[in-house]
């Protein structure tokens, strides 16, 4: 599904302060299965979903998603792919404070255009399915941990992508917490859907619904 | 005289335009040398993310540089004044050998700089790069073409000399002089106005027709090139006559000034844009068979014969308009 042909990344090229994130990675991942990269700081995790999520561009190699070319499509089209592909969920969930929750959810869908009546539909049922429901016009400053990552899962889902890319997403949540994430993620694989996690965290790595764990190391693949 | 504001945005614009230009070129030849989008090398990738800094930079300057040949018409016409038997920008354009090389270079330039905006336009249409060699091929024949044009209206300011008679309008575009503006002028206006009502409807025809089925850009293009001469000589031999009022003034650029309303700018405007239109839709339909490419073209195709259609409607519009209500009349 998604194919990754020696993949690097180099910040400031050609500067005192390069940094060489990834390199040369190749690796494919296939569809409807939970694959989770694991690898300590500056491993170039972040840099991969990033690549992979096109939401940067390699320094050289190619992605390809379902056998065609992704990295080097213009940017245009990118940005197309992007925001009916992939659902992203970040580590700080990134929502947006002073707006209401059914607000931030159905923010990533405005450039899409879509009805607003049937957006605003699909972000209720959405909030009730993860068990939101009743707090759509509240604030997000107002929800819990708990609560803010299941509105981080929601949008990530508005625009019903193929693939969720989460980059660390229990790094701030108990074991209760990681569990009921874990449990969501097991079921949206249920539904169909492709899920790359990024993640210390051993309880992720070893859940039963994980099918591939991916370890890196200094930007390297060390076992997969 | 060179530091009028207008001589000075003029000559900068083509400093600008020519300096990029000469960097743009470096790359373009990268472009033919090394562009692969089979690769994934760093080479590639770093072409591929420059081409949206350059060719959006390159698109900015080659609108500027095609505004600049309205301006330096309007230079030329307000620099009459300030010459000793200059009446319009004739006069000004007589003043030394530069000036008619330097409007035929604009011109040039003009219709080369728009062609490349089409051709860059239709390219980011495209998943994959389709066009991306073609449109920085086509930059290296431009890159000259600005020079010896900024070279030659830099010759042009420089050689002005308020303390040379000029000739003007009257001796350029008289039936009894010599060359090619002679002969226009001279033309019966019967003929150049039958050549304009027959190449006029035959354009809004295929236009139209293109517009609506999509079909015949390259018919459309020839023949609103075909239209467009046609146009410009029945301007001279027969139009100008009818707004002047009279038979013998025959001054494309008189049209220019205040005095005529400036409705030379509302001929040559919509005339102009209606012909680049219609050869941008027969550049286009060259691609159809890019499969990236399909649908733009389809839809660019209809959209260029519209605007086509457009301009050369207004520009035939205006040209009854003034025939009608003109107090002279040249045919019984």
């Amino acid at each position: 599904m998604i194919q990754l042909i020696e993949i690097t990344k180099v910040y400031n090229q050609g500067r005192p302060n390069e940094l060489w994130a990834l390199r040369g990675i190749d690796l494919s991942l296939e569809a409807n299965r939970i694959a989770v990269i694991q690898g300590p700081s500056g491993s170039g995790k972040t840099s991969l979903l990033s690549i992979i999520g096109c939401l940067s561009r390699p320094t050289s190699g190619r992605v390809l998603l379902h056998g065609k070319l992704l990295s080097g499509l213009p940017e245009r089209f990118l940005t197309q792919v992007r925001r009916h592909t992939f659902g992203f969920i970040f580590q700080q969930f990134h929502l947006i404070r002073g707006i209401r929750l059914v607000e931030n959810l159905m923010l990533p869908a405005y450039p899409l255009g879509p009805d607003y009546a049937g957006l605003k539909a699909k972000a209720r049922g959405l909030l009730e399915r993860f068990g939101l429901a009743g707090k759509e016009d509240s604030p997000v400053e107002w929800l819990s941990g708990g609560e803010r990552q299941r509105a981080a899962i929601c949008r990530a889902l508005i625009n019903d992508p193929e693939i969720l890319i989460a980059d660390e997403p229990t790094a701030n949540l108990d074991s209760r917490l990681t569990a009921e994430f874990m449990g969501l993620v097991a079921d949206l694989k249920a539904e169909g859907k492709t899920l790359i996690l990024s993640s210390h965290d051993p309880r992720v790595a070893q859940h039963q619904a994980v099918d591939r764990v991916i370890r890196m190391g200094d930007g390297l693949l060390v076992e997969d | 005289m060179f530091f009028n504001p207008a001589i000075l945005a003029l000559v900068g614009v083509n400093a600008l335009v020519s300096g990029l230009l000469l960097l743009a070129a470096g790359f373009a030849l990268q472009v033919l040398r090394y562009w692969d989008l089979a690769s994934g090398s760093e080479r590639q990738l770093r072409l591929e993310r420059r081409t949206y800094l350059i060719s959006t930079i390159l698109g900015l300057l080659l609108v500027a540089e095609s505004l600049s040949l309205w301006l330096f018409v309007h230079t030329a016409e307000s620099l009459h004044s300030q010459f000793v038997g200059a009446m319009c920008a004739t006069g000004v354009l007589n003043q030394n050998p530069w000036g008619w090389p330097t409007l035929f270079l604009k011109l040039g330039v003009f219709a080369a700089g728009a062609l490349w905006l089409v051709l860059n336009w239709l390219d980011q249409q495209g998943y994959d790069y389709p066009l991306v060699r073609v449109k920085y091929a086509w930059l290296l024949p431009i890159l000259p073409l600005v020079l010896v044009e900024g070279w030659s209206q830099l010759e042009f300011f420089l050689a002005l000399d308020p303390e040379v008679i000029t000739s003007c309008c009257g001796a350029l575009f008289s039936s009894q002089s010599q060359g090619l503006a002679a002969e226009v002028a001279g033309l019966e206006p019967r003929t150049s106005l039958v050549a304009l009502v027959v190449s006029g409807g035959l354009v809004m025809v295929l236009a139209g027709v293109v517009a609506r089925r999509g079909r015949g850009a390259l018919w459309l293009a020839a023949v609103a090139a075909v239209a467009l001469i046609l146009a410009l000589i029945a301007l001279v031999s027969s139009l100008a006559v009818y707004i002047y009022e009279h038979p013998q003034h025959h001054c494309p650029f008189c049209l220019l000034k205040s005095q005529y309303h400036f409705i030379g700018y509302a001929l040559y405007l919509p005339l102009l844009v209606g012909a680049v239109a219609a050869l941008a839709a027969g550049l286009v339909s060259l691609w159809r068979q890019i499969p990236s490419l399909e649908a733009a073209v389809a839809s660019a195709i209809r959209r260029f014969a519209r605007l086509a259609w457009l301009g050369f409607g207004l520009f035939y519009g205006l040209a009854i308009l003034i025939i009608v209500r003109s107090h002279l009349s040249l045919l019984e």
